[in-house]
């Protein structure tokens, strides 16, 4: 076994792990594979909405009109700008590219704030391989969450310095950053501030004590720039989302929790726990009790590792308490896999730090394996939706499209049947409203409220709940002026048939029917009280991306070295050397 | 260092005992996802009660291979015959249910076998459906195995059956041959009886609906409740609960419920029949035989099915109308049968009645619509 070395050497270049990112992944996006994920088709009907009516957000296609500002709007937003370059699905895949070579960025200036040059690179290359981030892209399609959190991660590095230093540009930068990821998915900047900002000012009160400190920053200057950024920051985020508090003000999430897998308990529930773990995951879970124990080893990785920690638990949803009861009655709406993604992202500083120290140690017999077990994590998360795909089978709407859009069809409303994800493909190509949808949050019918099913049309797979929904529905056809089903499994047929429906036409060698009722009206609009004002509509269409465009021209404001003469190299190769022993 | 230990084996203990917790006390959610298993045992058969709740989650699961498994008579059967009992032979309401929610009843025990009832509620897409069975445990070691009841199909031997059937057939429907676009007069149907009362969940509608004419009508019946004032209260129509395919002189009890509202509130009440031409048989003729009315303890409308043409009927919605002495219609009630009614094959149908009407009934009718998948016109 070679003696370590203390030369410290030097990081993989940001160059080489950009390329790593664009082989990877560009690829896969450029084969549109996540267009069979849960969620793509729903980011890419909303921008579509986008492109059509910028300064509009009031959507009629679903739920007899909804608001789009029931979800924050920066990445669909951007997939519509650049649809008039690549067509809207080649825009989702550039947004969605853009978010993943922002991550490996995003978490080398993150892991900076924690460990030394070469380590952070290290986790900037497995950000690279991360199961989870290719699980979120590939499987879950949560463009959002995706986009979010590498802005966020962006920021915390100009956070830390307007604490430390108090630059007014790196307080600007923050700002400005952390708005943007609110732009592109709120729940990551809410949760995030626990996760990622308090350890993060746990480290600025360690590193603000340490007695290299050449500023000797004072806890109250620390305390009134820590409120000041809050503060701006917040006011910020409540404007620029004005239109998505209103609705929320006006419609408080009350609907009947939906279930979802990931609260599962996974040992009870082993195939859940291969999808919210095993998959995220991968070769990480290997190296957690090493995580675990260099974070713990090491001081000044504490604060982080105990967000990685928490995050952690959470991210386990059933399988423990703890998540249930943090979040109170949140845990029956949230999802778990966001937390398991930011758990890996926490985790990645630390587990460059191991890596640097093994493959001082190892060399090549370290780095072979170690590249081995990313490239295996990376490949199973990637396969997994070929493995369990959102929709088992790939079909084309463009007929039942072709369909609502003739004879006066569109004059009514629709519902799908055994459509999955192409509920939301079948709403970008048809003129026609329904009174389904796939925007959980958006959604004000009793009838989808109440019951605790989602999308009608996959409502067989909410058991009771669902088809409660699904029969509330039928039954108030009159109503919402619904006079055509589009069915494709026939599980239904029986359920239309004894409710007074009657098939009226087949497409698609019959694979697909249409059944209609007779004596529904013609669908009117709905929903209006819900309508965004016509000002809550130009914020909408300009402060988002405005502000994302701020924080490009922002960022290239030049700014002092992240690192300054406080912060050394030596702590590292310290804590390297000794924790590397336990680990080896 | 010694701390950073300290911490390190705090974190270890703290998640396993935090992931212990979450495993054996699981919360609402975590317990629908393992199939109902409650108190975190991981498949364990210790006693009768939690090898049949076992079961049950295995059933939730639709792990059938696994719960055919855990049986202890599995040698007397195969598992396609479990498969069989559970889902039905044929398409029917049985094929995709799934199992919504069980409760196990000890009967009785003694140290080598006990006796449970397993109540089962299936959910389907027409709604849900109960299913009871008598099971039988017995000790194997130190674990309880169950004894599945096994319900044998009865099987009707080859035969040949002549199918003698009115038929009506529309040709020429109309421009597009869209429905409900077509240029000739609706058939005349008629609402023979309507009676609104009122119940604890709100306002009931009910009535018998008649199709007077001499060709068959796809019918539907809607009922708006108007206010004192005039404005519209709420209006709702009978949905799966009337027979919509009328052949002539045929009639349909039909009932609409308006869950919230009572009846003091209603004026009056605004009855709107629509039909339409529809084209339509009298196959599958379905016999009801051995009808009977129970006042006493569970009141209901209980019988035979028997369906006498050739092919199998997928699914038959059974609907009764219950009367009192006077001729009025008391109630309204209907059944979905969750087996396909196989040619000559007698299945047994419950349309239970609410308790408090019970003792006012002095007769019912009882029709049946049936479902035949790639019957559909």
């Amino acid at each position: 076994m070679s003696a370590p070395t203390l030369a410290p050497e030097r990081p993989v270049p940001m160059s080489f792990i950009i390329m790593a990112a664009v082989a990877i992944h560009l690829p896969l996006l450029l084969m549109q594979l996540p267009l069979k994920s849960y969620d793509t088709n729903f980011h890419i009907f909303f921008a579509s909405h986008y492109v059509h009516h910028w300064f509009d957000p009031w959507n009629p296609k679903w739920f007899a009109g909804f608001s789009q500002t029931t979800y924050p709007p920066l990445p669909q937003q951007w997939t519509a700008l650049l649809s008039y370059i690549f067509g809207l699905n080649m825009a989702y895949m550039a947004v969605q590219f853009v978010g993943i070579v922002l991550l490996a960025v995003g978490v080398y200036r993150f892991s900076e704030l924690w460990v030394s040059p070469r380590a952070a690179s290290y986790a900037a290359l497995a950000s690279v391989f991360l199961g989870s981030e290719s699980f979120l892209v590939y499987s879950a399609g949560q463009l959002s969450t995706t986009l979010a959190a590498p802005i966020y991660l962006n920021a915390l590095p100009y956070f830390y310095r307007w604490l430390r230093s108090g630059s007014w540009r790196s307080f600007l930068k923050a700002s400005i950053l952390l708005v943007t990821a609110a732009a592109a998915h709120h729940a990551t900047l809410l949760f995030g501030s626990a996760f990622f900002a308090l350890p993060v000012c746990a480290l600025v009160v360690m590193d603000a004590r340490s007695s290299e400190d050449p500023e000797k920053t004072s806890v109250a200057a620390l305390l009134i720039r820590l409120v000041s950024l809050a503060l701006v920051a917040g006011a910020a985020i409540a404007v620029v989302l004005l239109p998505f508090w209103i609705g929320l003000i006006h419609n408080p999430v009350t609907q009947t929790p939906i279930p979802h897998p990931s609260r599962a308990n996974f040992l009870l529930s082993p195939e859940w726990g291969v999808n919210y773990f095993v998959v995220p995951y991968g070769a990480l879970i290997l190296a957690v009790p090493f995580i675990v124990m260099r974070g713990s080893s090491v001081v000044r990785l504490r604060p982080l590792m105990i967000g990685f920690w928490a995050a952690f638990l959470v991210g386990l949803g059933g399988t423990t308490p703890v998540a249930h009861l943090l979040l109170g009655r949140a845990f029956d709406v949230l999802t778990f896999e966001r937390f398991s993604y930011w758990a890996t992202l926490l985790c990645l500083p630390i587990l460059g730090s191991i890596i640097a120290t093994l493959v001082d140690r190892f060399r090549l017999k370290a780095l072979i394996p170690i590249a081995g077990l990313a490239a295996a994590t990376c490949a199973l998360a990637v396969s997994w939706s070929t493995f369990r795909p959102a929709d088992a089978s790939n079909f084309s709407v463009d007929s039942v499209a072709l369909w609502l859009n003739r004879d006066g069809h569109d004059q009514y409303r629709y519902i799908t049947l055994g459509f999955g994800n192409k509920l939301s493909r079948l709403a970008i190509q048809t003129n026609a409203n329904s009174v389904d949808g796939e925007s959980n949050s958006s959604r004000a019918l009793p009838e989808l409220t109440e019951f605790g099913g989602a999308a009608l049309t996959s409502s067989k797979y909410f058991g009771k709940p669902g088809l409660d929904s699904l029969r509330a529905m039928l039954n108030h056809a009159d109503r919402y002026g619904l006079k055509f089903v589009i069915v494709r499994d026939p599980y239904y047929a029986p359920l239309l048939y004894f409710a007074g429906w009657r098939q009226v036409d087949a497409l698609d060698d019959r694979t697909v029917t249409i059944w209609s009722k007779d004596g529904v009206p013609p669908a009117t609009p709905m929903n209006a009280s819900d309508r965004p004002t016509h000002m809550q509509g130009i914020l909408w269409g300009t402060l988002p991306v405005g502000f994302s465009l701020l924080a490009i021209l922002v960022v290239f404001l030049p700014e002092e070295k992240l690192r300054n003469g406080w912060a050394t190299e030596q702590p590292y190769l310290y804590y390297d050397l000794v924790a590397g022993g336990a680990t080896s | 260092m010694k701390r950073g230990m300290s911490l390190a084996i705090f974190i270890f203990a703290a998640t396993i005992l935090v992931v212990a917790a979450g495993t054996i006390w699981p919360n609402a959610s975590a317990i629908s996802y393992a199939g109902g298993r409650k108190g975190g045992a991981l498949g364990s058969t210790s006693t009768p009660q939690s090898a049949v709740e076992e079961l049950g989650a295995l059933l939730k699961l639709r792990a059938t291979a696994k719960a055919y498994e855990s049986l202890a008579n599995k040698a007397e059967f195969a598992e396609p015959e479990f498969e069989r009992d559970l889902a039905g032979s044929g398409l029917s309401l049985r094929t995709y249910a799934t199992l919504d929610s069980f409760e196990v009843q000890p009967l009785h025990q003694s140290d080598s076998d006990a006796e449970l009832l397993m109540k089962m509620r299936w959910s389907s897409v027409v709604g849900t459906f109960d299913d009871t069975r008598d099971l039988h445990a017995i000790k194997s070691g130190d674990r309880w195995v169950v004894q599945w009841p096994l319900k044998h199909q009865a099987r009707v031997p080859p035969q040949v059956i002549p199918v003698n059937y009115l038929r009506w057939d529309v040709i020429n429907r109309g421009p597009g041959d869209d429905w409900g676009t077509q240029d000739v007069e609706a058939p005349h149907v008629r609402i023979v009886d309507m009676h609104p009362v009122n119940r604890a969940e709100g306002v009931v509608v009910m009535g018998e609906l008649l199709n007077e004419d001499v060709m068959p009508a796809f019918v539907s019946v809607r009922a708006t409740l108007v206010s004192k004032d005039g404005s519209v209260l709420d209006s709702e129509g009978a949905f799966d609960m009337i027979s919509q395919t009328l052949l002539p002189k045929q009639v349909t009890p039909f009932i609409i419920h308006f869950p919230g509202i009572p009846l003091s509130k209603v004026t009056s009440i605004r009855m709107d029949p629509l039909s339409v031409l529809v084209s339509a048989s009298a196959d599958p003729v379905v016999e009801i035989e051995n009808q009977q009315y129970n006042s006493g303890h569970g009141a209901a409308a209980t019988g035979q099915l028997t369906n006498q043409s050739g092919h199998a009927v997928n699914v038959a919605h059974v609907l009764s109308t219950f009367y009192d002495k006077n001729g009025q219609v008391v109630w309204v009630a209907g059944q979905y049968v969750d087996r396909a009614l196989q040619p000559q094959t007698p299945v047994d149908f419950r349309v239970p009645v609410p308790q408090d009407l019970a003792d006012k009934i002095s007769a019912e009718r009882t029709i049946v619509a049936t479902y035949i998948q790639g019957n559909i016109q």
